[in-house]
């Protein structure tokens, strides 16, 4: 892994220059005025916290989104990028995680799809050309695979290798890859540094985002934080130790207190999880949430928080292990889980969580069905009670019941969904990123519904990406990595640096 | 007043109330349908007329109404004409041997309630897409009344049990009155039970409705074992009315009920739809067919003109959906 | 030589040839229990009858490796027949009869192309639909009745034989020559791929899915047109229910092929296979003097026994 030389040494002149990008959706700034500048032959590391604003960044390099301010400037020449196209043209080329391929198709199929070159025959294809072109973009990578192989038939890392000839091909001079080793051996892992070390060589620029510290020193020429989609600082790995780009990533952000009533001494046990291991990939997780308690779990994008928490409601299928809810195991599909006192608040909500088409009303009283009409007849009148009752209670802004949920806030939409948990009157509400674009007063407001929840006798497992939250809201945390808890955080020890230190690959 | 400010301000026409005006143009093309009849041909105002009209549009909406809930669930139901022809095969038999209506019912009933299980379990437990399952089922349920019937026609049914499709009470056929009580039946079952919102909220989002706790697999298998049962009962009512059964009798029945649900103002996304605009549905398919009819226009151009509409009412229902976007 | 892709499609299916196995069953069943099917003369005729299902299901691949379906086959295919019967009694030539089928069958899987990729109508109900339409207008043309007396030229088409290989099982082969070289060596057969597998590749490689599937579709429909003038020629007239149902059959024969509905994972040689593998349950069932109607149900069970498996493998 030692990729990084000093040898490498910028060119005076950066092959591309981003001057002020800013870019707003509605509710939150994404990016902030950000700048920075890619070389060739040089490898620019991108690295920021879940949401700083590093997605953001790179759908703009490749002209996936459009940038509100802010200046290009290619080779010292100033240029658009307003579509997928331009960013072509200049040579930008973004490996994503999920791939542009075609399962079914050979390698030398995918790398020139819709460039094949022409056959004898009107509309054919050149066999013997494209296989020999492909061959020789496979070489330039030191790919050594048969170019007819059917790209389904490859593992991940291969079929990221296919991505990088097919952006090589179209003789991409910037190459945009976003956490490339995230599902990759170490040994797979090992062959992409070397792959990296070799397009370095050729001259073409590669801006890297990761989350792994190890990688950003061994690969790294340079480094670019990004926090809350501003540019914290741009520096070079010589000049910084592990420890400084963590709290860089961090930050003391401004002090947000939010209304939290700590329990004197933790309640009865209510939620045990033994040993437990799902078919998504989560393995040997123990954990506990007593009544009263606000529970954290924590860990990056990808480290089975979600996976954990689908498993206890049922909605994944277990493969080993113990979920014990009240004294009671519990099993089975998500209609259980529910009926015993378990509620998911699921993080995309709009997909998840609501049937955006149907109405406040319906949405809010979906789960508590049996509970409100227990002869099985369905009464509009007292559904509506219901529904107006919730309304009142959350203080949901909406015109009445009968409103199109799709229709409202992002805040008001999460109390419909934690709404209809009330209704059904459940125990333990599970959130998976509750505060997700919401804005800041209804996250506030959130938060003291949860409060309130857990201090009537409930409790709450909360995953969140916002560290600060976890710090300021629960009494304790998980913090997961790669599939299992890597830690338990206490009252005393929760804070933002070991958050991230926990939950950080190799850090 | 200030609940009035806040609904004149809040984006005024939510998909629903898109729909509930939709349902309004449907009774109006129902009632224009009906003035240019009347205009075109005598004999269309007439009260025999009106009432065959209705007595034939029972049959479909018999069918119709279980594949709603179907539709509901943005699943499809291909086999239910196939499954009419199978029970009222087996029905008719029935009758034929033990001489027992009642049991003939039954083993309607029963046949195409299991027929309609079997469609929910390959939907359900083997994952299968509910139109290509459906398919499937379509063929081998062919394949089986062909088999059994053997080229055979059952006829010839005793008067009481044919009095069900042909008989009047109180001047009105005693299908209308089958009609009258099914639509309510299924507007109850569908707007009045919690099954029924259940079914409206795993239509409207399968995902959401599993995290909310909805047993989604059973309420499958129900609608589509109900769908099986009206099926039979379409067919008892068939049967009663023909006084005949033949293996082919299924094959001019499935796209007109589809229809029927289209035309009804169905989305076939789902989580949109009534038994009640089945209901008009039906009557306008079988209006402008009766009318056709009336106007000495061959039943061949039936097909056609059936396919032609539901071309259009899936129209619609996209382009509400795209500009409800 | 066969080419590399192709060497390495068939690698990839080696893995899970559940079409020969099945077909191999098929032919070791009957030959056991039907008396006379393994004669040449017989295995000859299934080759025969099986042509105008191969006609349909090379085609019907495609569909479904985009994720499609195409229900209107059997009955566009009933239309074309009767437009062969109708145009070459009135004019006598059987050019002009085949001329005006390939016109109607592509403008029919024009329409469903349009239905399906533009008005973005789910294929199954847009081409159900369609069913009814082209139904519909058999019914019209003919009004209920056969369509005889139709010009030896277009009989002998089916009867004929050229250095005693049968016209069918040559103009057979001869589609899925055209089939293979279509979507194995062309472009747009590599877009096929993308259509159902990825349909982000082709929009990020500038091309536009939409008239890719039109076409897609609209191909299907000049197949059946094709199809059409050999079913007259194999009745020796035009009927308005004698193609009704063959979609089935079709559907069966890619799904049992090895063909996947989805990630556009298609096989054509699996699909003549399963056109055979029909036909051999067909031919077979017959000889034991089972009814039509149980090989109905015996193609329906087969189908749901390989998409079981199909969602089995793919699970897998």
């Amino acid at each position: 892994m030692s990729v990084a030389s000093p040898i490498a040494a910028p060119s005076p002149a950066p092959l591309l220059e981003l001057r002020g990008i800013s870019k707003e959706f509605p509710g939150v700034k994404a990016l902030d005025d950000v700048s920075f500048a890619i070389h060739p032959g040089e490898v620019h590391m991108l690295l920021g916290e879940n949401g700083a604003g590093k997605s953001s960044l790179m759908k703009i390099l490749c002209g996936a989104y459009c940038a509100d301010t802010g200046e290009f400037y290619y080779k010292g020449a100033k240029v658009a990028i307003t579509s997928i196209a331009d960013a072509q043209k200049l040579g930008i080329a973004v490996i994503f995680q999920e791939f542009s391929l075609v399962p079914f198709l050979d390698i030398a199929q995918n790398i020139f799809l819709g460039r094949e070159p022409k056959g004898r025959l009107p509309g054919t294809i050149d066999r013997r050309k494209i296989l020999a072109d492909a061959r020789r973009v496979l070489d330039t990578i030191g790919f050594d695979i048969d170019p007819s192989v059917i790209v389904d038939t490859l593992g991940v890392a291969q079929q990221q290798m296919v991505e990088i000839a097919k952006a090589i091909s179209q003789n991409a001079r910037i190459l945009v890859m976003d956490e490339p080793t995230a599902a990759l051996s170490d040994r797979e892992a090992e062959l992409l540094f070397a792959l990296i070390a070799r397009l370095k060589a050729d001259g073409v620029a590669i801006v890297y985002i990761s989350h792994r510290i190890a990688e950003v020193f061994a690969l790294g020429d340079r480094i670019t934080v990004l926090r809350d989609g501003r540019r914290i600082d741009n520096l070079r790995p010589a000049d910084v130790t592990p420890d400084q780009l963590v709290r860089m990533m961090v930050g003391r952000n401004v002090d947000m207190t939010y209304p939290r009533h700590f329990a004197e001494r933790p309640g009865e046990l209510l939620l045990e999880v033994k040993g437990l291991s799902s078919t998504t990939g989560i393995s040997d997780i123990n954990i506990e949430v007593r009544r009263g308690e606000i529970v954290g779990l924590c860990g990056l994008v990808g480290s089975g928080r979600t996976e954990v928490a689908r498993a206890i409601f049922g909605a994944d299928s277990i493969l080993e292990g113990e979920i014990i809810f009240d004294g009671q195991p519990v099993s089975g599909e998500p209609d259980i889980a529910a009926r015993r006192g378990i509620a998911l608040i699921p993080e995309s909500r709009k997909s998840e969580g609501l049937a955006l088409m149907r109405s406040v009303g319906d949405n809010l009283v979906v789960s508590a069905l049996k509970k409100l009409f227990p002869s099985g007849l369905y009464d509009p009148r007292a559904a509506q009670r219901t529904a107006d009752g919730l309304i009142r209670q959350l203080r949901i802004a909406t015109p009445n019941a009968r409103q199109t949920v799709g229709l409202l806030s992002g805040g008001n939409q999460q109390k419909v969904v934690i709404g209809k948990w009330l209704a059904a009157g459940a125990k333990l509400f599970i959130f998976d990123e509750p505060t997700r674009g919401i804005d800041i007063g209804a996250k506030a407001e959130i938060f003291a519904l949860i409060d309130r929840l857990v201090a009537e006798g409930a409790a709450a497992l909360m995953i969140s990406s916002e560290q600060i939250e976890i710090c300021h809201v629960c009494d304790r945390a998980y913090v997961m990595r790669e599939g299992r808890v890597a830690g338990h955080l206490t009252r005393s020890e929760l804070t933002e640096e070991n958050i991230v230190r926990l939950g950080m690959h190799d850090a | 007043m200030t609940d009035l400010i806040k609904e004149t301000l809040s984006p005024p026409r939510s998909i629903l109330s898109q729909n509930a005006s939709q349902a309004f143009y449907r009774l109006l093309a129902a009632l224009l349908i009906c003035a240019a009849l009347t205009l075109l041909s005598d004999s269309f105002l007439s009260l025999g007329n009106i009432l065959n009209v209705l007595r034939q549009a029972s049959l479909t909406f018999f069918i119709a109404s279980g594949l709603t809930l179907v539709v509901l669930t943005a699943g499809l139901d291909l086999s239910v004409g196939a499954n009419v022809a199978l029970s009222a095969c087996l029905a008719g038999t029935v009758i034929h041997q033990t001489g027992s209506p009642a049991l003939g019912i039954l083993t309607g009933l029963v046949v195409g309630g299991v027929v309609g299980f079997l469609n929910g379990f390959m939907v359900t437990a083997l994952r299968i897409p509910s139109f290509i399952a459906t398919y499937g089922m379509l063929w081998v349920l062919n394949g089986v009344t062909y088999w059994y019937m053997a080229g055979e026609t059952v006829h010839g049914f005793p008067a009481g049990f044919r009095q069900i499709g042909s008989g009047y009470f109180l001047g009105l056929p005693v299908p209308v009155y089958l009609l009258l009580i099914f639509l309510a039946i299924g507007s109850l079952f569908a707007q009045r039970t919690i099954w029924g919102q259940e079914i409206y909220a795993i239509g409207a989002n399968p995902v959401a409705a599993r995290l909310s706790g909805i047993p989604v697999t059973r309420r499958l298998l129900l609608v589509y074992t109900v769908s099986g049962t009206m099926a039979g009962i379409a067919s008892i009512i068939f049967l009663a009315r023909l006084n005949s059964a033949e293996a082919d009798i299924g094959e001019s029945l499935t796209l007109p009920a589809i229809a029927a649900v289209l035309i009804g103002g169905a989305s076939l996304f789902g989580g949109i739809g009534t038994v009640f605009g089945t209901f008009i549905g039906a009557s306008i398919l079988t209006l402008v067919l009766n009318g056709m009819n009336l106007l000495s226009i061959s039943a061949n151009w039936q097909p056609l003109v059936t396919g032609i509409i539901v071309i259009v009412a899936v129209w619609l229902d996209m382009k509400t959906r795209r500009s409800a976007q | 030589m066969p080419d590399a892709a192709v060497i390495s499609q068939i690698r990839l299916f080696q893995r899970t040839p559940g079409v020969a196995i099945v077909l191999v069953l098929l032919i070791g069943l009957f030959g056991a229990i039907a008396p006379g099917f393994l004669s040449a003369a017989n295995l000859a005729n299934v080759l025969v009858q099986s042509t105008i299902l191969t006609m349909l299901a090379l085609p019907m691949t495609l569909i479904i490796m985009t994720e499609g379906l195409d229900l209107s086959m059997g009955a566009v295919l009933t239309l074309t027949s009767l437009c062969v019967a109708i145009v070459s009694l009135a004019t006598k030539s059987a050019l002009l009869g085949l001329g005006a089928a390939v016109l109607v069958g592509a403008a029919f899987g024009t329409v469903n192309g349009w239905l399906v990729a533009i008005v973005g109508i789910p294929p199954f109900v847009a081409t159900l639909a369609t069913l009814g339409i082209a139904q519909g207008l058999s019914l019209i043309m003919s009004d209920g009745q056969s369509v005889v007396g139709i010009p030896h030229s277009v009989r002998d088409i089916y009867s004929a034989a050229v250095l005693s290989v049968p016209v069918p099982i040559i103009i057979g082969l001869a589609s899925y020559g055209v089939f293979h070289g279509l979507l194995y060596h062309t472009r747009f057969g590599t877009y096929v791929f993308a259509l159902g597998g990825n349909r982000e590749a082709l929009r990020y490689a500038g091309l536009s899915p939409t008239r890719l599937l039109i076409a897609v579709y609209a191909i299907g429909g000049t197949m059946v047109g094709v199809a059409g003038l050999l079913m007259t020629a194999r009745m020796n007239s035009g009927h308005p229910t004698a193609g009704l149902g063959l979609e089935f059959d079709a559907i069966a024969a890619v799904a049992v092929g090895g063909t996947s509905f989805e990630r556009g994972n298609g096989w054509l040689l699996g699909t003549v296979l399963g056109v055979i593998a029909v036909g051999v349950l067909r031919n077979g069932l017959n000889l034991v003097s089972l009814p039509s109607s149980i090989q109905v149900a015996s193609v329906g069970a087969l189908v749901i026994v390989a998409l079981f498996l199909d969602g089995f493998r793919s699970r897998s």
